[in-house]
């Protein structure tokens, strides 16, 4: 070349040279840009998605109000604390989710899901009402209740309102449908069997497995099946065998005792009033808690099921 | 040196509030570090988010805190006059303190879900990670900016009289509050609103405070060294011109899975592959530059901390940037600790470290205390050197087993199985992250007491005597610090392959992890040894050259500019 990197004479023109390249640069960036959103490329957006009556567009607003960001990740983007959330509704489906959310410190058994399935919303949105078809359609939620269901997880309990949770459902909807060109990556590695043997060298899934599969037989004494009964129904997850509140009222000593309601009443909490609260859950809801949360088991509950579990109520004691 | 203007005074009190913001932040830091052993530790007080929030939020204020100081330092030096408006500068001190306490408070909210709606803003916090703040602090911060362009801009001579540090002041200035209005809008689409949040994340980061760090690096060069200033100038125009001509595209790396069409994977992968060229280019810059004089080093915890600067913003941002910049590798590496290595040597590395080393320039001169003892200082910078060059091999390594567990086996359970593959690299974490909160400890205990100490006699007379320049601490020559700058890139280019190897049909179908493990094994820790060795190599060569034989001119590999 024929100038030095020092001589003024050459290095103006370089240096007006490189800002017109910076401008031609900005204008490819600008133009890239656009084509980005055109509608033409036909991406998802969150007023087009909804779950029952509530729209992404909301749900979005729950998940920044919640800094689920924070810990978990977004199309990749956000802290690697938890599992990335893009495709979450696409693996599990909303009846995990809904039994899953209210209740984040416990991870949703097979009767947990079957409870949220009874809800209208549930149906129009899987196209299915029966258990076995929906974890045959999420194979995701049929892994999760299998390895994790009636565990605790390591997220904190969030309180979530019956809206924001059908609010956050319709926003993973949303993302699950986007395009992310073809992110998170397809695993090929194999069965889930093969896959955990690679990871741990044990097959964990298959000891897991007839755990699950031998129900104890009927206990004669009803406290015992009513024990069974909650944890088989997840109803642990959200409720506290001693007084303290987890995402409903603490179960110790609440029986004979005297509850106050959130329109000012009060009731004693006899059988009649304990049934109706696992029947139709939302009839008397505690002041200070708030309804909807929890699904109605009337339909799922046999009564001497029911009767079982009010039995078990009977023997825990204020602590 | 002397302080020249009484109004440069005005930066002390930014450089204490860095340190204390600093400080807090690796506390947090170390909070999140045991979280991540065990995530339910705190849990209901202080959740893993809203300590997240914090960690990010104060980095980002106590290096803004950093530039500040270091801005108001120097800005009467260039402008040749007071800075105008001093009780504005003041104000925007107590007014950042006042933001920071307000955000602390407000951050507590996500607990709860409560993120103050109003007009279709979140007023209180937003849960978007960088972005976590809510509207109102955030448009206290764009104040904040205005006055701090406000002052800069007007105690600056005209635009005719600029030379290339004025300009890149003036930009870095200006376009830190343009840029910051990007993050100040609730956008529906995530699509949409993850491209404009990175509009603000990767140009402040690699637009605005790029610039801020090449312009005011090569001016400590000059007021440390003495260095030409038409030749800093040149290295500044240059630096900065990279960074633009490189970065402006390069932002499409973030682009690739955001739901944005698949023509950014090309764009992305091609200009941010040239992001490392200004970082290179100013590597070298700091070795010329240092080298144009022979005198011996006068504030020796300055210039670790400026070398250290330079060095990491090469390893952290440029190499290990470069490694996940293509798609075929980011397709790996995103959303997994791989970028968390990359986020801390970067972030706190270029940016922190640069802040530290204004403090440590500023300080002794603006109280009077020259002679002041830099052992402590000394300690402090190795300790947070390899604290977080630690930390960052934890990340990596840990990153690599998640993304083998989590990606390539698809194992989604973080308590089962994720976590249970990376337990080893999670402990590693808070124990590297002591080291590094060690460090933090003295450097703002040295600089809170610098000068109000008293200092034994025996130490002046021990640092004064110069070690011979012979082995280790031979002079470095030009050849050799290539020599260094080349076994860096080789590591980093295992690294990438390691990263490229998961697509393999071995790895991702038949579930063989053995290669990118061996490649990452070999290329992460290989990498920040030799970065580890190349600091204490420069640094020895220049402490002793005081007592060097001058360097023959043929080994110098290019001349200096000007």
């Amino acid at each position: 070349m024929s100038c030095g990197s020092g001589d003024s004479s050459c290095e103006k023109p370089r240096r007006r040279a490189a800002l017109v390249l910076l401008g031609l640069m900005a204008l490819i960036f600008i133009a890239l840009s656009v084509f980005s959103f055109l509608p033409s490329r036909g991406q998802a957006t969150p007023d087009t998605v909804s779950f029952g009556p509530y729209q992404a567009n909301d749900g979005k607003r729950v998940f920044q109000a919640y800094n689920c960001m924070g810990c978990h990740t977004m199309v990749g983007n956000g802290a690697y604390l938890g599992p990335d959330l893009t495709e979450v509704y696409k693996h599990a489906g909303p009846a995990w989710l809904a039994a899953f959310l209210p209740s984040a410190g416990g991870w949703p058994t097979e009767a947990a899901v079957r409870a949220q399935l009874l809800d209208p919303n549930q149906h129009a949105g899987t196209g299915t009402d029966t258990i076995d078809a929906y974890l045959q359609k999420y194979p995701g939620a049929a892994a999760r209740i299998q390895r994790r269901g009636g565990g605790t997880t390591l997220m904190p309990n969030l309180p979530l309102s019956k809206d924001e949770i059908g609010q956050l459902i319709a926003y993973l909807k949303y993302t699950s449908a986007m395009n992310t060109e073809g992110w998170p990556p397809k695993v090929e590695a194999g069965t889930l069997d093969r896959r955990l043997q690679l990871a741990h060298g044990t097959v964990a899934l298959a000891q897991a497995a007839p755990a699950a599969a031998a129900k104890p037989a009927a206990a004669s004494d009803p406290a015992a099946l009513g024990a069974q009964l909650v944890k088989d129904y997840g109803c642990v997850a959200c409720h506290a065998s001693d007084d303290k509140r987890l995402v409903g009222p603490g179960w110790g000593g609440l029986y004979e005792s005297s509850v106050s309601l959130a329109d000012g009443s009060k009731v004693t909490a006899d059988d009649a009033y304990l049934a109706e609260s696992i029947r139709q859950p939302n009839a008397k809801i505690v002041a200070g808690y708030p309804p909807g949360v929890m699904p109605a088991y009337d339909t799922l509950l046999k009564t001497e099921e029911v009767n079982a579990i009010v039995a078990y109520l009977h023997t825990l004691e204020k602590q | 040196m002397q302080t020249e203007y009484q109004t440069q005074r005005l930066s002390l009190r930014f450089f204490m509030l860095m340190l204390v913001l600093f400080v807090v932040q690796v506390i947090y830091g170390m909070i999140l570090a045991a979280q991540q052993v065990d995530p339910t530790i705190l849990q209901g007080w202080l959740n893993f988010n809203v300590a997240r929030a914090e960690h990010l939020n104060l980095g980002i204020m106590w290096i803004v805190c950093g530039f500040i100081g270091a801005i108001l330092f120097v800005a009467p030096l260039l402008a040749k006059r007071e800075l105008v408006a001093p009780w504005l500068v003041k104000f925007l001190f107590y007014a950042v303190i006042g933001i920071v306490i307000w955000n602390f408070f407000t951050q507590f909210l996500a607990e709860r879900g409560i993120a103050g709606w109003w007009l279709g803003q979140p007023w209180l916090q937003q849960g978007l990670e960088y972005l976590e703040a809510g509207r109102i602090a955030g448009l206290l911060i764009l104040v904040g900016f205005l006055i701090l362009a406000f002052v800069v801009l007007r105690t600056f001579p005209r635009v005719r009289e600029w030379n290339e540090v004025h300009w890149g002041l003036g930009l870095g200035v200006g376009a830190l509050a343009v840029v910051w209005v990007f993050g100040l809008f609730y956008v529906a689409r995530l699509d949409l609103q993850e491209y404009f949040r990175w509009f603000v994340v990767h140009y402040w980061v690699e637009g605005v405070w790029e610039v801020i760090h090449i312009s005011l690096i090569g001016y400590f060069l000059v007021l440390m060294f003495k260095a030409d200033v038409k030749s800093v100038g040149f290295a500044v125009f240059w630096g900065i011109a990279l960074v633009w001509l490189s970065g402006l595209i390069g932002n499409a790396h973030h682009y690739f899975w955001i739901g944005t069409p698949e023509f950014w994977q090309f764009w992305g992968s091609l200009f941010s592959a040239l992001e490392p060229l200004p970082l290179v280019f100013c590597f070298w810059h700091i070795y010329l530059d240092a080298h144009t004089n022979k005198r011996p080093l006068e504030n020796a915890p300055a210039f670790y901390f400026l070398l250290g600067s330079t060095v990491l913003e090469l390893v952290g941002a440029g190499i290990l940037g470069f490694v996940m910049t293509f798609a075929l590798t980011n397709v790996w590496s995103h959303g997994t600790w791989v970028t968390a290595g990359h986020a801390h040597l970067a972030l706190f590395g270029t940016f922190g470290m640069l802040g530290i080393a204004a403090a440590y320039y500023a300080t002794p001169i603006l109280r009077k205390v020259p002679q002041f003892d830099p052992r402590l200082g000394k300690l402090g910078f190795w300790l947070v050197f390899t604290g977080v060059l630690g930390m960052a091999f934890a990340f990596a390594i840990g990153g690599t087993v998640q993304v083998y567990v989590y990606r390539i086996l698809g194992l989604d359970w973080f308590g089962g199985d994720v976590n249970r593959a990376m337990g080893t690299y999670k402990v590693m974490l808070p124990l590297f992250g002591l080291v590094l909160s060690t460090g933090a400890g003295v450097l703002a205990y040295d600089l809170f007491t610098l000068g109000r100490r008293m200092r034994p006699q025996a130490a002046v007379d021990a640092e004064t005597t110069p070690h011979p320049a012979t082995g280790w601490r031979r002079p470095l020559t030009g050849f050799e610090a290539g020599i260094w700058l080349l076994l860096m890139w080789l590591f980093g280019t295992i690294i990438t392959l390691g990263l490229l190897s998961f697509n393999l049909p071995h790895v991702r179908v038949a579930g063989d992890p053995t290669l990118p493990y061996v490649l990452a094994g070999v290329g992460y820790p290989g990498l920040l040894l030799v970065t580890l060795l190349f600091v204490w190599r420069f640094i020895a060569s220049l402490e002793a050259r005081a007592s060097a034989p001058a360097i023959s001119p043929l080994l110098r590999v290019l001349p200096a500019q000007g």
